[in-house]
């Protein structure tokens, strides 16, 4: 093979949402891309709880999300408070969320089919896709980063883009970033519960087409992190994040805690005669903008997705599938931007993340760190919170006490103190 | 020069298939794969045709699902590939099998060897070596572990149940082989690159002029249940529970 054989504009390494839309943007735009993805197919081993905001793949071109592989429209955004077998639901509906036309604001996605689509997408515009090649090594000239090692074979690029996920072999490679802190990730257990169509729909008061998302709070024995659900067209994601740090130190295994949540009086009836058809395991970043390396760039080089550290953590939602394509689209754009230069695509990148304006919501959430740095969020708070309800619901013939007498006592059985609940409150708001 | 021809089929994928409750078999989710035991087909065919400096060439039967195993076929280092693409395919017998299979081989100039599995991981019913043999009037080697080639005389030891058997056939012939003949390699970067370059032949059943009509229809596919004896030996002591362990062993033809 000659040498122009071995040369593409573009290699990108990782076939998930970051680097299928990075090469379809590029291959749209007549660039010559090479798309490595480790798995045999796009998306075999890709995790994710299960939503995406539409207007990622909007931008990535409008009206795509209607022949894209998508589940459900989320209509009902939920909250669940669990203290005990206790357990608070929000349901927050919307159908305005799912209006005929716009395009819905979320859906929810199995990432197999999901990310096999895109990459297929990708294909279609014309960008090369190599799958059941790991890319192994970054080949490094003067300085610049030139190409990619995959077992034996060396293939180069003017520009090489990591979209290989949460800790990045590539931008470890590049000398961009370290092995992953444990305290900037958690770790997500995930599973694929089947049940027919028309009982989801039922047990989640869902009309045809809409979809409930909803985080659980409280369901993981006092550790830093949460739980999720989302209803897909035959099937329920079902999962929960933790730190790893303080699971490790925990007497309950991650399975042991997640096989509770599944038992829990208020979850158990929701998947009742499912059959688990997929358990999976990934980490997510957690640190929010923290959590964004101070570099993604060098020559030849630009980290997108979750490999620059690109998720957004609310507690009430977590984003990192939107942010992945839109950095996509951002660094396909500074490549073609930067044709006649190619030095110049890392510093158009950073525009691009502005312009699109992924790094202002990425600050715009970072106060969301702090709040869920407190402790005792994760089984005092929703504990209290049913405390406060089972006291307001009880009828017994006795004399009720005063709803703020109920509310102190409950505090105060929580091992809690106005003040720290009053802290939380000014940073809450502030975070806001 | 002498062509080598690697036949291989799509099949689904064992793993994703299901078994419903009442036995009946789901293959909605199941996705395509190049049968296992044809993946080392194609290496044997591309070491036979490095051995007698021809091309190697895979020719597959499938219907319009198959169009993928093209690239990963070509991908595992054969040269060219010929897709018969017919629907035809999905309610074929051995015998349609090997008709098509054998027609297409037959419009391949100058083919001196024409490798197939055993069976393929799906139905293995190890009819198409022995019958594209019939058909094309080729000698026949099935269970063929390994195979040497010198010149124009082909030597495979045959893997039979209790002996190994050495077989000199002068090609062109027809061989059958086992998984064990080679390992197989995963394909790397530049040779899927470079698959996405070679040529594919593609033809309609009405190019082969041949009958496809199956003779065997399949009636019913159904997922079977070992049923467990469930015997607990736990009468007596340690001794006499083994004793009656062993004696129903025994019995079982186990032992
Ligand atoms: C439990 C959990 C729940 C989540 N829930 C949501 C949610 O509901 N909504 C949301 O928006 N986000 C969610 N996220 C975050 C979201 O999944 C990620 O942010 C998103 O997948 C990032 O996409 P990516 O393309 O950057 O990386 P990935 O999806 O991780 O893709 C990386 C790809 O690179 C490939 N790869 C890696 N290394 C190599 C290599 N060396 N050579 C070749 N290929 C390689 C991998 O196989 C993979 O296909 C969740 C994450 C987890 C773990």
């Amino acid at each position: 093979m000659s040498q122009a054989e071995d040369k593409f504009d573009s290699i990108i390494v990782g076939a998930g949402p970051a680097g299928s839309a990075c090469a379809y943007t590029l291959a749209k735009a007549g660039k010559n891309v090479l798309l490595i993805e480790r798995g045999d197919t796009p998306g075999a081993k890709n995790v994710t709880g299960g939503r995406i905001y539409t207007y990622a793949l909007e931008m990535l071109e409008p009206g795509l999300y209607a022949e894209a592989a998508l589940e459900r429209r989320v209509t009902h955004e939920q909250i669940m408070l669990l203290g005990g077998e206790r357990a608070i639901t929000v349901d927050f509906h919307q159908p305005g969320f799912n209006a005929g036309d716009q395009a819905p604001m979320s859906f929810t996605i199995l990432r197999a089919v999901f990310d096999e689509w895109l990459a297929a997408k990708a294909e279609e515009a014309g960008a090369i896709v190599a799958c059941g090649i790991k890319v192994d090594r970054l080949i490094e000239q003067e300085g610049r980063i030139v190409g990619v090692v995959a077992g034996e074979d060396e293939m180069y690029a003017d520009v090489v883009i990591a979209a290989d996920g949460v800790n990045s072999l590539m931008a470890q490679e590049a000398g961009l970033i370290k092995d992953i802190a444990a305290k900037n990730v958690g770790v997500g257990v995930k599973e694929v519960i089947e049940l027919p169509e028309q009982t989801i729909s039922e047990r989640f008061n869902l009309r045809t087409d809409e979809g409930a998302a909803r985080m659980l709070l409280g369901c993981t024995e006092g550790i830093h992190g949460g739980g999720f659900l989302y209803t897909n067209k035959q099937s329920i994601s079902l999962g929960c994040v933790f730190t790893p740090e303080e699971v490790a130190r925990h007497r309950k295994s991650v399975q042991e805690i997640f096989q509770d949540l599944k038992m829990h009086p208020a979850i158990a009836p929701l998947i009742a005669d499912g059959e688990s058809i997929e358990y999976s395991a990934h980490l997510v970043s957690e640190a929010g903008f923290r959590g964004i390396h101070p570099r993604l760039y060098r020559e030849g080089f630009l980290m997108v997705g979750d490999a620059a550290g690109f998720v957004v953590n609310t507690g009430y939602s977590i984003r990192g599938i939107d942010l992945a394509i839109v950095s996509g689209i951002a660094a396909a754009k500074a490549i073609i931007a930067a044709a006649e230069n190619i030095a110049l695509a890392g510093p158009n990148y950073m525009q691009e993340l502005n312009r699109l304006k992924l790094m202002p919501t990425m600050k715009a959430t970072d106060g969301y760190f702090e709040v869920l740095e407190t402790p005792w969020l994760y089984d005092k708070i929703p504990n209290l919170a049913n405390d406060v309800m089972e006291k307001l619901f009880k009828v017994d013939g006795e004399t009720p006490s005063g709803v703020k007498e109920n509310v102190l006592g409950a505090i105060k059985a929580n091992g809690l103190s106005i003040w720290q609940l009053t802290k939380l409150g000014i940073k809450g708001v502030r975070s806001l | 020069m002498s062509q080598v021809i690697a036949c291989y089929k799509w099949v689904a994928d064992e793993a994703d298939i299901r078994i419903n409750a009442d036995l009946s078999v789901d293959l909605s989710k199941a996705k395509g794969k190049i049968s296992d035991y044809d993946k080392n087909v194609i290496e044997a065919a591309v070491q036979a045709a490095a051995a007698l400096g021809g091309k190697a060439v895979g020719v597959t039967f499938g219907t319009a699902d198959a169009k993928p195993s093209l690239k990963d076929a070509l991908s595992r280092g054969l040269d060219e590939a010929c897709y018969i693409n017919a629907q035809e395919a999905s309610q074929a017998d051995g015998a349609a099998t090997a008709r098509a299979l054998a027609a297409a081989i037959k419009k391949i100039a100058d083919v001196g060897l024409i490798i197939c599995a055993e069976g393929a991981s799906d139905t293995y019913s190890r009819q198409t070596a022995p019958r594209i043999g019939a058909l094309l009037d080729l000698p026949v080697v099935t269970s063929v572990s390994k195979m040497d080639i010198n010149g124009n005389i082909l030597t495979a030891a045959r893997k039979l149940d209790d002996c190994m058997q050495t077989v000199k056939v002068e090609l062109p012939a027809v061989v059958a082989v086992l998984p064990e003949i080679n390992p197989a390699p995963i394909p790397g970067l530049k040779a899927v690159l470079a698959a996405g370059k070679k040529t594919v032949t593609e033809l309609k059943a009405a190019d082969l002029g041949a009958d496809l009509t199956p003779r065997s229809t399949v009636s019913e596919v159904k997922g079977y249940v070992m049923n467990r004896k469930n015997i607990i030996f736990n009468e007596g002591d340690l001794a006499e529970q083994v004793k009656a362990l062993a004696a129903a062993l025994r019995k079982e033809g186990v032992l």
